[in-house]
């Protein structure tokens, strides 16, 4: 992974995020949006705009490919790339985690 | 009473939340958006008032990839109106959203993107022009000295100041977009 990849993608947006993870199974654009949504109880709506964009961009930094079109969608999966992206973020996230958890644990009981 | 009509408005590159706002505004009224023909001529369609919220995306896909991008924001409940030089056109009524105040974009990030995107679809080929044509020109025009040259370099001044004010105009809303997208 170079550079750039990780410069751009660590740490990455709550969108970029929801998309690597729901491309680990193959998906079109509103696939994404609703899994998204089923996810976070409703509390993340991604917009078309926003999604189309990073789409885009993901598919040509290499983070995600192009598998087929069905009925006017296009159907994205994730790379090995993007794997290892996401591996990154998934540990970044863990690590806030739990230095919140321990961090307030005083407070909590 | 006629059910259509024109209005005459005009909106920069870079004030499209204006242009929003307008379309908005228009169908609160009672009138729908049916399309932008010749620059800065509006069409409306006498309808039910309505709060119908109004967006703008700049995207080169719109063009290249049509079908695939109007499925996409369709999906999620856009309506296509139409594509004029390089802007797409979405609708949504507030009635049908599923939180308050959707918009085409959910975060800086892509709306930053959007920016980027106008700026290098319409400023950089002005830029290119005025820096390659323009300031050489004044430059070789001024040398040459001769009374058909002079004519020539007023030209190129004039088209020098016209070049200059286009900019300001420009940068001027995008420097204050960007700061508050940067903000909030």
């Amino acid at each position: 992974m170079d550079g750039h990849i990780r410069k751009v993608y660590v740490p990455m947006t709550e969108t970029g995020f929801y998309i690597l993870l729901c491309l680990r199974k193959e998906a079109h654009g509103y696939g994404i949006v609703k899994k998204t949504e089923e996810l976070t109880g409703g509390e993340i709506l991604l917009s078309p705009g926003t999604l189309y964009g990073s789409l885009s961009k993901m598919e040509k930094d290499g983070l995600i490919r192009f598998v087929r079109e069905e009925e006017k969608r296009k159907v994205y999966v994730i790379t090995e790339l993007g794997l290892q992206v996401l591996e990154l973020e998934m540990k970044r996230i863990r690590r806030l985690y739990c230095s919140m958890m321990e961090a307030t644990e005083d407070e909590r009981y | 009473m006629k059910d259509t009509k024109t209005e005459i408005r005009f909106f920069s590159v870079p004030q499209w939340k204006k242009e929003e706002q307008y379309l908005r505004d228009r169908h609160n009224d009672g009138w729908e958006f049916t399309g932008v023909g010749f620059p800065g001529v509006y069409h409306f369609r006498k309808c039910e008032p309505k709060d119908v919220v109004y967006q703008l995306d700049y995207n080169e896909d719109s063009v290249r990839s049509r079908d695939e991008y109007i499925q996409m924001f369709s999906d999620c409940g856009w309506e296509y109106i139409q594509n004029y030089v390089g802007y797409s056109y979405f609708r949504k009524p507030v009635s049908e959203m599923k939180v308050s105040e959707e918009a085409i974009f959910c975060d800086d990030a892509s709306r930053l993107e959007m920016i980027k995107r106008v700026f290098e679809g319409r400023m950089v080929p002005l830029l290119l022009v005025f820096f390659m044509v323009i300031i050489p020109q004044i430059f070789m025009q001024a040398e040459e000295g001769s009374s058909g040259g002079r004519g020539v370099l007023i030209l190129f001044i004039v088209l020098f100041a016209l070049y200059l004010a286009i900019f300001i105009s420009f940068a001027v809303p995008f420097i204050k977009y960007y700061r508050s997208v940067h903000r909030d």
